[in-house]
């Protein structure tokens, strides 16, 4: 168990790992609490759609995903605004919409790639050096962001009509939360792909949001849940040979559920009726 | 000679198709209480989404603090208290009494800048301040409703505002909170020289407390002293023919031909 430690893929793909579990769960509880949730689906598969077009023209796959996420999350952000249409029917448009021109982009190429596969599923154990420090650049940016705005971006998630109201730039601040998905979304790509990387935005948030009244031990909360399930999903997937991605996401779907079981909302609901 | 604090010059307020406030021309000055009456949808909201820069006007102008309403940046708006109308809370959103209260501070307090242990008191007062000092720990989603109306207007406080607009402030609170709520309000006008802009239902909880009444239906029906307000001609215009008249100082909603 301990030697294992010792290879250097094994080094890069836990930092990777616990890196993604930090900026994905951080930034889920600002989409969890502002009713993002399906955002960070659609932007996943949105990046994806910029990687197989990168594949495609032959250019570099982070910088388009990055390209093909952000425009789709202002898209986004400016239909929630106007208002015409609810936020799940516009993001499930996209959403299939940004899917079908990935499938499109990957059968005009020549062949079977398996490395933009590797994007839809992940694939932490594969990191490279510069995948690394990529992610690492990512999420410093990310989580620097992050900390910089929470207050403003707490109230926004608790109620943006009201933020502005008191003399906090909300509209703004929202675009910037839309912005840091999109780039959580591309820091993730990699580690656990397309396909799961909502869970991982989503899972720990909500893991937390279970077993706390308090906004600021949310976040911590959080935090732990997200490192803990991208570490302990890559352990186990190396001691078993098992997909990470998947082990990553079984192990944090497990600490929901337990939360759900043991949470103190529950218990508040039950016994106060 | 009070300032003009709040000045509408022949203002229109509306939404694509709809025309919610037409033609409002009305002078707030400096520390005054104004009450604001009118039936459902006669854009007293409007109203104040209007004062707080919310809204473009279609025509004429607004000016708070001698800024046009369309121009007004964040840091006049940090000096505007707003207790929004009552919308939904959603009860599991995980925040304690205190942490919603500190909201009130991030406005004022301005990008980059952490909130210090001096707004952690300011908070505490506000909270003290609407007797829910002993809650700051409880989750808001816990507390009744009118529990949390009071958190939103310590909110509203901690903003430490020049001005406070509170939109139906006492709706769905019982009828001694009520009058706690009210006493508050008239001492918050009184200490601290706040300018009050209070929307309400409750014409005759009021009535004694406010400088002006604000009789409201889209257009402006009328705005002075409330016996000159609540005039029962003045109100039959708004509120519909058979439905309002005046007895005692008191404004009852009755059946007209009940007494026919
Ligand atoms: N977001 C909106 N979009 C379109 N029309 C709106 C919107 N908000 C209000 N209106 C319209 O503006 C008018 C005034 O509404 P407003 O909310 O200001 O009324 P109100 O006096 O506050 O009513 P209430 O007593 O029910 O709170 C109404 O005709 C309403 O239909
Ligand atoms: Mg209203």
């Amino acid at each position: 168990m301990v030697e294992m430690l010792a290879y250097e893929f094994m080094q890069r793909s836990l930092l990777a790992a616990a890196l993604v579990g930090a900026v994905c769960s951080v930034i889920g509880v600002f989409v969890v609490l502002r009713g993002l949730a399906f955002v960070g689906a659609g932007t996943a598969h949105a990046a994806f759609a910029g990687v197989a077009f990168a594949y495609l023209v032959g250019l570099p796959p982070l910088p388009l995903a990055v390209v093909f996420g952000l425009v789709t999350v202002w898209i986004t952000g400016v239909m929630e605004e106007q208002g015409r249409m609810k936020l799940d029917v516009s993001i499930g448009i996209l959403y299939t919409a940004t899917m079908a021109l990935a499938i499109l982009f990957i059968g005009l190429m020549k062949g079977y790639n398996a490395e933009v596969y590797g994007y839809l599923f992940g694939s932490v154990l594969s990191v490279t050096p510069e995948e690394l420090r990529a992610i690492l650049l990512l999420s410093l940016i990310v989580m620097g962001v992050l900390l910089a705005f929470s207050k403003e971006l707490y109230f926004i998630a608790f109620d943006q009509e009201m933020a502005e109201a008191s003399g906090v730039p909300a509209r703004r601040i929202f675009y910037l939360l839309l912005t840091l998905v999109a780039l959580t979304v591309v820091v993730s790509l990699k580690t656990v792909g397309a396909i799961l990387v909502f869970a991982m935005i989503l899972i720990p948030a909500s893991t937390a949001y279970q077993l706390t009244h308090s906004l600021s031990r949310m976040t911590a909360y959080a935090v732990t849940i997200g490192v803990a399930s991208a570490v302990g999903g890559v352990l186990l997937s190396y001691v078993w040979d098992l997909p990470s991605g998947p082990a990553i996401v079984l192990l944090a779907t497990t600490l929901f559920f337990l939360s759900v079981l043991l949470s103190p909302k529950r218990l508040r609901r039950v016994t106060v009726g | 000679m009070t300032k003009t604090i709040i000045r509408f010059a022949h203002a229109t307020f509306g939404f694509p198709g709809v025309i919610a406030l037409q033609d409002i021309s009305l002078d707030i000055a400096e520390g005054e209480f104004v009450g604001v009456i009118g039936p459902n949808g006669s854009g007293k909201t409007t109203l104040c989404r209007a004062v707080l820069g919310l809204m473009e006007p279609m025509g004429g102008s607004l000016q708070i603090f001698d800024c046009a309403c369309q121009e007004l940046r964040c840091h006049h708006r940090a000096r505007i208290g707003y207790l929004p109308q009552k919308g939904t809370l959603d009860r599991n959103f995980p925040i304690t009494v205190l942490e919603a209260v500190m909201m009130g501070r991030y406005g004022a307090l301005g990008l980059f800048r952490r909130p210090t242990g001096r707004d952690r008191e300011i908070a505490l007062d506000a909270l003290n301040n609407v007797g829910m000092q002993d809650h700051r720990d409880s989750a808001l989603g816990g507390l009744s409703g009118g529990q949390q109306q009071r958190v939103f207007i310590a909110r509203a406080l901690a903003q430490q505002p020049e001005v406070l607009l509170l939109d139906e402030p006492t709706t769905g609170i019982d009828i001694t909170t009520q009058h706690s709520v009210v006493d508050l309000i008239r001492r918050l006008h009184q200490d601290l020289k706040l300018t009050i802009l209070l929307i309400t239902h409750d014409i005759n909880m009021i009535r004694p407390h406010v400088d002006r009444l604000v009789l409201l239906k889209t257009r402006l029906y009328a705005a002075g002293p409330p016996d000159e307000v609540l005039r029962p001609d003045l109100l039959r215009q708004v509120y519909g023919k058979d439905l309002v008249i005046t007895e005692k100082d008191l404004v009852i909603v009755e059946d007209y031909h009940h007494h026919r």
